[in-house]
């Protein structure tokens, strides 16, 4: 039993925290890609460009510049990490005494140390040391809340939060990778190796498959491994998972999110990559990006925003 | 690891600094003889064995805590908004043992007189026909709840948690300022600064036997439920916060996590056939205390402000059907105003037939023809405080406000002298702090937290407030205030002679 609101801001805290982390990466991807002024690390810089939404990145911006944004920009559409960062800790802020004050000092210590005014002067001083900082700091985030935190309801909720926005993000950047608009097929080794980069997935991915990079692994490895934990398939396994317990007990008609989660995590489960060579990865990663928006709103509707009538003791 | 030296009473080395200076007002630390009080030997010990660089490096270990804690109130400017640390000083404030069994008398005395004097105006009102009070002092005050008449309040406790304002005046004796009975803050900063503190000076916490703070949560919530009563087993408390942008909410969050209980805001409670449930993810959950940090005013817009989005539409009405507690008791707020405080003493007297163990300062009355004449005729020399006001808004310090400012003041008191009170002017007693790396008296005031309900009960450590600018007055976080631990020594510690010094080695 916790405040709805409460519920709600913990949620949040998982999902701002995570996209930090995701942009973070795609921020160091797109500053180390163009050090190489090959064809390859233009397009591993455009990928990333596309994959935080910067749909037509004009010519002449210097990718520099995007990843200043990227990271520091507060007014950015689609978000920064300095934004993000600032929400997560806004939202943690306002249910600061469901937190353990380790977890707490962690998130706001990363937001001094990214909102202070010297933030801008070290990230222009030596970029990819900064978001390593911050990656590693969100690490410990993570993992302050898993060995303080009581995995009780609201760890939960926080923990769900964290994996539907990865699954998002992570189907984002596939598709935007393998989905092909653009008709080229994707299969320079330096591009793959800053695909699997943005995904923190290279290590795991060589230990694998070992280094034969190829597109068709790559997808089967971030859509179904059951063991990386960013493999779209590991986080809809923790969502059902988490989902199940929350909703445990309770009388939740159609709109149940833990049957969304499960529905969505059985497709990945009994789905496999030939069937997606023979669609179309486009298919089932919209599919995941469209099931965790119907995810977000029951959760949303299930424990925050009911109706009261529904409720009220008999 | 602390090395003590051997103290030798009124030695060289432990007598007051050439450098700090002496004679502004009462002295914490050090005698007007120059001696350092035996009670503030082993502080004085160690802080001169350590250096200025050490003391400075203490001095921002301190602030960073603070700081990476959250332990913060947000400065609102023009376009946005920054978190600020209150300022803390390293060095406690230390208050002997008998000197302590004073106060913590004198204060329950006290908040039993004003409970009983509460549950009189909001009952038969005796105190009222008997000419003690003027009947028009109570009833015109806007802090007056009518709404409250003839409530039942379990206890008679309508205070449930105080923090009296306390001064040590030139001649070394604690006058009570102000009683704050509405909701009183700072209890956080208490429990905080103890937290580093220890940190601070860890030998010398663990030598000089200092009462321990650490339990005021767990009296804070056995206090609440004891509001409740038997009525219902196993009550739900929750605290009521206006929300993160409130001043104060650091506190609020802490107080809610350290008791274990939910912290609600308006928005999260719902008022069903009078009874009060808040919003879960498991459906409503009925409440039964409320610890509320949310004045009187915003509690209910039904009830009080109409334009209160803050509090929760029909508490008060659940409140009156004894559904719910309310804490502190709305309407409180009418035994600390400022006119009412001139008559404390004369409470005490005519509720426990006692004299009040702790004094009052010597008020005057504006609303009374002569002594509205002796403020105008001693402006100069006088504290002129508006009656509603607080946190150091709407007051005159005579002998630091300029001519003009003293006559701007003169017309609104002969304008409205019922809405004045004025004190002489106390010289705060002083404790050394820490301003630039130097040591240097500053003016301090105490907060003492007292919690009431099936019994009274006082926290052994309080809330020492500093006012940082030399020569201020205004200890007030909004004045540019800022705070330090305090340390209530236990009564073995008091006996400390020279000799138990040297056994500390």
């Amino acid at each position: 039993m916790m405040l709805a609101r409460v519920a709600d801001s913990l949620y949040w805290v998982g999902r701002y925290v995570e996209r930090a982390e995701h942009l973070s990466r795609l921020a160091s991807v797109m500053l180390s890609a163009t050090l190489d002024r090959t064809d390859a690390g233009t397009q591993a810089a455009e990928l990333a460009r596309a994959a935080i939404g910067d749909r037509e990145p004009a010519a002449d911006a210097n990718p520099f510049e995007a990843a200043r944004a990227l990271v520091l920009d507060r007014e950015r559409a689609g978000g920064s990490v300095v934004d993000s960062l600032s929400r997560a800790r806004e939202n943690a802020r306002q249910v600061r005494d469901q937190i353990t004050t380790e977890t707490w000092e962690r998130l706001n210590l990363l937001y001094l140390r990214a909102t202070d005014a010297r933030a801008e002067h070290e990230f222009d001083a030596n970029a990819p040391d900064f978001l390593a900082g911050i990656i590693a700091d969100l690490h410990l985030f993570k993992g302050a809340a898993d060995a303080t935190m009581s995995h009780g309801e609201g760890w939960r909720f926080m923990v769900t939060g964290v994996h539907l926005e990865r699954a998002r993000l992570i189907a984002r950047l596939l598709r935007v990778c393998f989905s092909g608009h653009q008709g080229a097929v994707l299969d320079d080794h330096l591009a793959l190796v800053s695909v699997l980069r943005m995904a923190c997935a290279l290590e795991p991915y060589l230990r694998a498959y070992t280094a034969d990079l190829n597109s068709r692994y790559i997808l089967e490895f971030l859509l179904f491994d059951e063991d990386f934990p960013r493999s779209i398939r590991y986080s809809t396994d923790r969502m059902e998972e988490h989902l199940n317990r929350l909703s445990r007990g309770r009388e939740i008609g159609r709109g149940d999110p833990a049957r969304l989660a499960g529905r969505l995590n059985a497709r990945l489960a009994y789905t496999d990559v030939e069937d997606v060579e023979s669609t179309g990865a486009s298919a089932i990663l919209t599919a995941v990006e469209a099931e965790c928006t119907a995810i977000h709103q029951a959760m949303f509707d299930t424990f925050v925003a009911y109706p009261l009538e529904m409720r009220l003791p008999a | 690891m602390v090395d003590i030296q051997t103290v030798q009473e009124g030695s060289e080395s432990m007598r007051r600094p050439e450098d700090y200076p002496a004679g502004l007002a009462y002295d914490e630390m050090f005698t007007a003889e120059g001696g350092t009080r035996p009670h503030y030997q082993l502080l004085h010990n160690r802080i001169r064995t350590l250096g200025a660089m050490e003391l400075a490096e203490r001095q921002q270990t301190l602030e960073r805590s603070f700081l990476l804690q959250g332990i913060t109130f947000t400065v609102y400017g023009a376009d946005s908004a920054t978190e600020r640390i209150i300022p803390t000083d390293l060095f406690p404030r230390i208050i002997s043992a008998p000197e302590w069994a004073k106060i913590e008398k004198g204060l329950i005395q006290r908040l039993k007189a004003l409970n009983l004097f509460l549950a009189d105006i909001y009952g038969a009102q005796k105190i009222i026909g008997n000419g003690v009070v003027p009947r028009d002092l109570i009833l015109g005050a806007p802090s007056y709840r009518r709404q409250m008449q003839h409530l039942f309040v379990p206890h008679n406790a309508y205070v449930n948690v105080c923090g009296s304002d306390l001064i040590r005046g030139e001649d070394g004796e604690f006058f009570v300022l102000e009683d704050n009975l509405r909701v009183p803050s700072g209890v956080s900063y208490m429990l905080a600064n103890r937290e580093a503190a220890r940190r601070t000076f860890p030998g010398t916490f663990r030598q000089a036997g200092v009462k321990p703070v650490e339990r005021y949560p767990d009296l804070l919530l056995a206090t609440l439920k004891s509001m409740a009563g038997d009525w219902r087993p196993n009550p739900q408390v929750v605290v009521l916060t206006p929300g993160v942008y409130n001043s104060a909410y650091y506190e609020h969050a802490y107080l809610a996590r350290l008791m274990g209980v939910p912290l609600v805001e308006g928005r999260d409670l719902s008022i069903h056939d009078n009874l009060v449930y808040m919003r879960t993810t498991a459906g409503l959950r009925r409440v039964d205390v409320i610890y509320r940090r949310v004045d009187d005013d915003f509690i209910d817009p039904l009830s009080f402000r109409r334009d209160s989005s803050l509090g929760v539409a029909g508490l008060f009405n659940a409140y009156r059907s004894g559904n719910v507690v309310i804490c502190n008791a709305p309407g409180t707020g009418v035994a600390d105003d400022k006119a009412v405080y001139a008559f404390v003493p004369s409470i005490i007297k005519y509720y426990l037939g006692e004299d009040a163990i702790l004094p009052n300062v010597k008020t005057f009355l504006c609303r009374v023809p002569a002594e509205l004449d002796h403020t105008l005729a001693n402006l100069d020399k006088l504290v002129v405080k508006a009656v509603g006001a607080s946190g150091g808004y709407g007051m005159l310090v005579g002998p630091h406000a300029s001519v003009a400012e003293r006559a701007e003041f003169a017309d609104a008191l002969k304008a409205d002298p019922k809405n004045y009170i004025a004190q002489p002017t106390i010289q705060l007693s002083t404790a050394p702090c820490l301003i630039d790396g130097k040591i240097e008296p500053r003016h301090v005031d105490l907060r003492p937290f007292i919690l009431s309900g099936d019994k009274v009960v006082v926290t052994p450590g309080a809330l020492t407030r500093v006012a940082l600018k030399r020569g201020s007055l205004v200890v007030n976080s909004s004045q540019g205030g800022g705070s330090k631990d305090t340390w209530v020594l236990s009564d073995d510690a008091s006996a400390t002679s020279d000799g138990d010094l040297e056994a500390g080695q």
